[in-house]
């Protein structure tokens, strides 16, 4: 079983580190007897403002790399350096930390509170940072103005639509400024015209500068991004570059 | 969607120093979480406390009767005088039944005068007592009584001074004089209409007074002694022994011998209070001429086993209601952690994500064991409140509730132990959660 890897990408030089860097990643599950090889030796390095979209059918070993690229998740093998720093010997208090600090996650099922109101939700990630109350309210109503929310900041995630619970998703994991945004399916849950919305918002934070992992399984939503990664099969089958599609909040 | 650039993030801030210390949520927002979670789900917290609830209320108001009832025994006791040996009648020959026996009264004035004679360098008093149910007279008022013939020590030997007047001398016990010491409540019934304040003890010194047929003068009038004593000490007429024998005396004798009910003692010293109660017994014995001990027909009795018999009562019931608080409290420790449980699963999905949001698995720890340990010391707090209140509805059993601080603190902090202890294992599952698997459980 080999599948070559397709038009390998040459980081572009820089100075700075690459966010993600990946090396000979495998994640083996065994579950009795079944031994399931979920990725296969896998390298991958994303630099700084990138936009990129994991993609790949399902069973292909996307999620489990996006696992193990968000720190929830442990490779069985292989060595991988968030910003610069070897990440894989971390304890699991300070895995939290670096999940904490350098990546902001969005889940497909939003994943906000439904106890806390929409503000809090933001303050969540900056409240295990160890912020302060005040200017964690401040940085939470920053960013919830960023996505355009702040007037239903004491709203209950109940009270708000899908794709405002996404924007409010958006931005708890830009709350702490984190180094990576991580989006896993963000638009799974949501209709063609949010999703649209939604993926305008990540256009626009991506040209501000913020370096966006997007794991999806719809060509639509690749085609955000300025670089696809296919998967399959636990091993990256392609890596290209694209003309990302403009979003709807039309970046000029 | 407006658009606002942002102040830093990613790219354009690669290394985030913009964030401050790393010290986790620590316990204040620990506390902030677990507030939210018990107030969010008022009535569930409450019926999850609900056993440490009822568990500390328990404790707390049953140990405040307990030791109300226990001290309204024990002043009763010490009210009868201190250092006190009792000499009663008993029928001869033991094991039979008293009851049918009946009281055959066997104690005789002589015995008591060869008791004070015999040890009266070792009591301060001797006190013999016959007594019966009378109907007293003043005018048209008039009041059942209880009339006590005895001699004048039983003033000390039963720690029952006059309020006003005085007692009667033993001139007045030798001259079989008709003289009377009143009770509180038979000055009131006689000289005023019953009802407190009616009567000043000074008007009734020196007035007449008919018990049965008998005419009396007043010489002295007891106080208040509530109305809790054994029979009533305040509807009592004291009147001296040899006028008691002679006026109303039926069938007390023993072979032509004038007997009494009880001879009390009191022992000049505590110490001696055992030693003087069995060579009573030898004098008694001798003079009753019996061999067996175990076949006496008196008894002596020593007030210090019955304040022991009843410490010894008090301290077994404590016992038994520390043991059933503990078990009710291990009952609401087990309810605790039972709802914690649940609640942990329940939460799956919040642990997962706030674990991805960069709980580290002490946070996650700490927030379900300072919940577990709100909920049961809250608990504590209302069942202590609950257990005062409940305590002060033994009033209507005429129970004064004493509240003692130690019962106290032991059922709060052991209430706040029971939280830390069974909330420990459900918030170590909760920390131990792997987070890929709670995010993705429905």
């Amino acid at each position: 079983m080999t599948t070559p890897q397709v038009t390998p990408v040459v980081p572009a030089p820089s100075l700075a580190p690459a966010v993600v860097d990946l090396r000979g990643i495998r994640k083996v599950y065994a579950q009795g007897d079944v031994i399931f090889e979920a990725l296969r030796g896998v390298d991958v390095q994303i630099m700084p403002g990138e936009m990129v979209a994991l993609m790949g059918p399902s069973g292909s070993g996307k999620t489990t790399l996006m696992q193990i690229i968000g720190l929830l998740d442990r490779p069985s093998e292989g060595g991988y350096r968030l910003g610069g720093r070897d990440v894989t010997t971390l304890s699991e208090n300070e895995r939290a930390a670096a999940r904490n600090t350098e990546i902001g996650f969005v889940f497909q099922a939003f994943h906000l509170l439904p106890r806390l109101n929409l503000v809090e939700n933001v303050e969540v990630p900056l409240t295990y940072a160890g912020v302060p109350p005040r200017e964690r309210r401040e940085r939470a109503m920053q960013v919830l103005a960023r996505v355009g929310l702040a007037d239903k900041a004491r709203n209950l995630p109940s009270q708000i639509s899908g794709g405002q619970k996404q924007r409010v998703a958006v931005a708890r994991a830009l709350a702490g400024r984190p180094r990576l945004l991580l989006a896993d399916e963000p638009t799974g849950n949501l209709d063609t015209r949010t999703s649209e919305e939604v993926m305008g918002l990540f256009s626009d934070l991506h040209a501000e500068g913020t370096t966006v992992v997007l794991v999806t399984h719809e060509d639509d939503i690749g085609a955000y991004a300025g670089r696809v990664i296919r998967v399959r099969d636990g091993l990256i089958e392609s890596d290209r570059r694209q003309t990302p599609r403009r979003g709807l909040g039309g970046h000029p | 969607m407006t658009t606002r650039p942002l102040p830093q993030t990613g790219a354009a801030a690669p290394t985030p120093a913009a964030v401050p210390r790393r010290g986790g949520i620590g316990l204040g927002g620990a506390f902030t979480i677990a507030w939210r979670a018990i107030v969010g789900t008022p009535l569930r917290s409450v019926l999850t406390a609900l056993g440490v609830i009822i568990g500390v209320a328990a404790v707390v108001a049953l140990t405040a009767i307990g030791q109300g009832s226990t001290a309204g025994v024990t002043k009763n006791l010490e009210s009868l005088g201190t250092n006190l040996l009792t000499v009663q009648s008993a029928r001869g020959g033991g094991g039979g039944s008293l009851v049918r026996a009946g009281p055959r009264q066997t104690i005789t004035v002589a015995d008591a005068e060869a008791l004070a004679g015999a040890f009266l360098d070792r009591v301060a008093g001797v006190a013999p007592s016959v007594n019966s149910n009378l109907q007293a007279k003043v005018g048209t008022n008039n009041a059942q009584v209880s009339v006590v013939g005895t001699w004048p020590a039983y003033e000390t030997v039963r720690n029952s001074p006059v309020e006003t007047g005085a007692y009667f001398t033993d001139a007045d016990v030798s001259g079989r004089k008709r003289v009377a010491v009143i009770g509180h409540q038979t000055l009131l019934d006689l000289f005023g209409d019953g009802t407190e304040g009616s009567a000043t003890p000074e008007q009734a010194i020196g007035q007449k007074v008919r018990l049965g047929s008998v005419t009396f003068t007043v010489s002295g009038v007891l106080p208040d002694k509530g109305n809790s004593g054994f029979g009533n000490a305040n509807s009592q007429v004291l009147i001296p022994l040899s006028t008691y024998l002679q006026r109303f005396s039926r069938t007390n004798s023993a072979g032509g011998q004038p007997t009494v009910s009880t001879v009390y003692l009191q022992a000049t010293d505590a110490k001696d209070l055992t030693g003087l109660q069995s060579d009573v017994t030898d004098l008694l014995m001798t003079r009753h001429d019996l061999t067996d001990p175990d076949s006496l027909d008196f008894q002596v009795q020593n007030q210090a086993d019955s304040l022991a018999s009843l410490n010894s009562i008090t301290n077994t019931l404590t016992l038994f209601v520390g043991a059933i608080a503990g078990i009710s409290l291990l009952v609401g420790g087990i309810g605790i952690m039972n709802i914690m449980l649940v609640s942990v699963t329940e939460r799956t999905r919040e642990i997962g994500v706030r674990k991805a949001l960069g709980a580290r698995p002490r946070d996650i720890l700490t927030q379900f064991l300072v919940e577990a340990s709100l909920l049961s010391i809250g608990g504590g707090v209302i069942g202590m409140l609950l257990g005062v209140a409940l305590a002060f509805g033994g009033k209507a059993l005429n129970i004064t509730p004493v509240f003692s601080l130690p019962p106290m603190l032991i059922a709060f902090a052991f209430s706040a132990l029971v939280g830390v202890f069974f909330g420990y294992y459900p918030a170590a599952r909760a920390a131990k959660l792997d987070p890929v698997d709670s995010l993705r459980y429905e």
